[in-house]
């Protein structure tokens, strides 16, 4: 907002850490108020026709969202600490954890988000930095025509059968994380939730992936297009959000839920400390976390709610078991896992 | 060269003298304004960053980098992936340049047209393009299966020969334009008379057309070899994350593991190799075009 001039800034920061003391809002409402959302540039369709809209009409105020990818969010964030232009964040959870590292967030309180109250255990994080507002799932998606049957478990990427037919995604893709634990999980018998310690198995494991590889991808929609196309016939893990749109946009592919349970993906949302806008900023997301948006959203970005009280979207089992990834921890061993990857994964 | 009986018929090529100050050097301000802003000080910067640890400027960085075996193998993808590229696009453009500049009117027009075009069309939709035609049931595969050189269709896609192929069809025009520019410029009558002396077509290419046209092939060479061994986009595309070369190594390391230090390591190691290349070769097309052609 270049055209803002410094005191005006100053006097809808201030009124808005007042706003609800004084009821000041009622005087800063016969401005245009704005609020500027940063995310990724691939929610910018359901957030501008869905969340947009409805959170406009409520509050009356005008938001803007700036997509592009989580670390240029970081950036942005960073670039602008003095004076951020930003008042919400959507981004992954394991950047929320470098801007919780950075300083940049602005906790959420159940005062100031009542829907808090209202989430599944295991979607707020580091006391309420960020929660999750949706939760796209991650599975084994597999073309339809060269497999008749579904893959059924983490092991059948492991299958000779489908010896250069597999495509993984790389560790420095948030979604290709949760190989490292399934593999762990595979040569150990612990649990996925137990598979995330102690990930040396794990690794040993993933080398007898490597004659099934065809590649290992960056690029999620080359992925995705050699599998459509039959080159590749399984993609371990991938996402709900981008397999099940292809899905329904007639691409011959399905997604399996292994029987072991599939991981839940990390959409975060969280509020820039010292925002512009605070009370908006704390809205917005108190909406997103809402049932009624929610049960809107599950549908249209095919991710599970993190709102108690909405049911899971249509076709999926009420009984596939969702594992928790424990970002923190990814967090601290990431660098290290993808250089162990680049050595043994090689080809 | 001094060819004894090339009569002059052309203007003759004006002479700078390079240590007398000369105002036409000026023309180049411009540029290297532009260069020195946006390329020199970034580099400068870059090598300081690569030098500076923790304690002040030290060569510990580098020599970690340097002492890890996987390191060497990073920078072995790097050279010999750029070496191949290299020689399959000396192999495929010095034939397509000698043809480009034997080429008479329409034919050469669309000779020329079929080198320059493809540099419009974006590495992207390139690197994506190749991904088709060398899937297993791609073009390629089938050519070889048919023509009975495989047995069966092999997997192409994802390898390190699917990256040399891909990669030297980018890159190739950037062979063939510098030995082009080059063999327009030799006078047809010397291999003629050559070959009035007796000399076979061997012989006239070896003794004659070769050497005349050394300096293209050099900084065609050079062009095609740094292009190659930094290439980021060819390699993410078409081999993926499988193969690390110091391109790709340095972009997940700034961009993924915001590791500056490695970044900045991997980059200068690649500058300096790409450097040593660029300055050696130049300095090779001076000596053999030292005789007066070039």
């Amino acid at each position: 907002m270049p055209s803002l001039s410094p005191d005006r800034r100053a006097v809808l920061r201030g009124g808005a850490s007042l706003g609800a003391l004084v009821a000041a809002p009622g005087i800063l409402r016969a401005q245009t108020r704005e609020l500027v959302v940063g995310g990724a540039a691939g929610h910018k369709a359901w957030v501008e026709e869905i969340v947009v809209p409805a959170f406009e009409k409520k509050h009356g105020a005008r938001v803007i969202f700036e997509g592009t990818r989580s670390l240029v969010n970081l950036e942005k964030m960073q670039k602008n600490r003095d004076r951020p232009y930003l008042g919400v964040v959507q981004m992954d959870d394991p950047v929320m954890i470098l801007a919780v590292k950075e300083g940049l967030l602005d906790p959420l309180t159940p005062a100031r988000v009542p829907n808090l109250a209202a989430l599944v255990p295991g979607t707020v994080h580091m006391d309420g930095m960020w929660a999750n507002y949706l939760q796209p799932w991650l599975g084994i998606a597999y073309n339809t025509e060269a497999l008749r049957q579904a893959p059924t478990s983490w092991a059948d990427p492991y299958d000779p059968r489908y010896k250069g037919r597999v495509i993984v995604p790389s560790l420095q893709n948030t979604e290709g994380l949760p190989n490292i634990f399934a593999a762990t999980a595979l040569a150990s018998g612990k649990s996925l939730d137990a598979a995330q310690g102690d990930v040396e198995p794990g690794f040993r494991k993933l080398a007898a992936l490597k004659p099934n590889l065809l590649t290992v991808y960056t690029q999620q929609p080359q992925a995705y297009n050699l599998l459509e196309q039959g080159e590749a016939w399984m993609i371990s893990s991938a996402m709900s959000s981008y397999a099940l749109e292809r899905k329904a946009a007639g691409a011959p592919i399905a997604l399996a839920a292994p029987k072991e349970g599939v991981f839940a993906m990390p959409s975060g949302i969280a509020v820039v400390k010292g925002c512009p806008q605070a009370d908006l900023a704390f809205a917005y997301v108190d909406l997103l976390l809402g049932a009624e948006l929610q049960q809107r959203l599950v549908g249209p970005t095919f991710s599970l709610p993190t709102n108690r009280t909405v049911p899971r979207p249509a076709g999926l089992s009420p009984d596939m078991v969702v594992h928790q990834i424990d970002w923190a921890n990814v967090a601290r061993e990431r660098d290290g896992w993808i250089k162990r990857w680049d050595r043994e994964m090689a080809i | 060269m001094t060819a004894p009986a090339a009569p002059v018929a052309g203007p003759v090529p004006a002479r700078w003298p390079l240590l007398r100050p000369d105002p036409v050097a000026l023309l180049a301000l411009p540029a290297f304004a532009y260069l020195a802003a946006a390329y020199g000080w970034p580099l400068l910067v870059l090598l300081a960053r690569s030098l500076s640890g923790p304690q002040g400027i030290s060569l510990a960085p580098l020599a970690q980098f340097l002492s890890d075996p996987f390191s060497w193998r990073v920078i072995g993808n790097t050279v010999r992936t750029a070496l191949l590229v290299t020689l399959v696009c000396l192999l495929a453009g010095y034939p397509a340049a000698v043809a480009l500049a034997r080429a008479r009117g329409w034919g050469q027009a669309l000779l020329l047209l079929s080198v320059i075009l493809p540099l419009s069309v974006g590495v992207v939709v390139k690197a994506y393009a190749w991904q088709i035609v060398l899937r297993r049931d791609g073009i390629v595969s089938q050519a070889l299966v048919g023509t009975g050189i495989w047995d069966a269709p092999q997997r192409l896609l994802f390898t390190e020969t699917g990256l040399v192929i891909g990669a030297a069809n980018v890159f190739l025009p950037f062979m063939i334009l510098p030995i082009y520019a080059v063999i327009r410029l030799i006078d047809p009558r010397l291999p003629e008379a050559a070959a009035t002396l007796g000399a076979s077509p061997l012989r006239r290419f070896l003794t004659v057309t070769l050497p005349l046209t050394l300096p293209g092939i050099v900084s065609g060479v050079a062009f095609v070899f740094s292009l190659a061994v930094s290439m980021y986009v060819v390699p993410s595309l078409v081999i993926g994350d499988r193969y690390q070369t110091l391109a790709t190594l340095t972009g997940r390391a700034f961009l993924f593991m915001r590791d500056e230090q490695l970044g900045s390591t991997t980059a200068v190691i690649l500058l300096a190799v790409a450097v040593a290349v660029v300055v050696g070769s130049t300095a090779l097309a001076r000596r053999l075009g030292g005789g007066g052609h070039a």
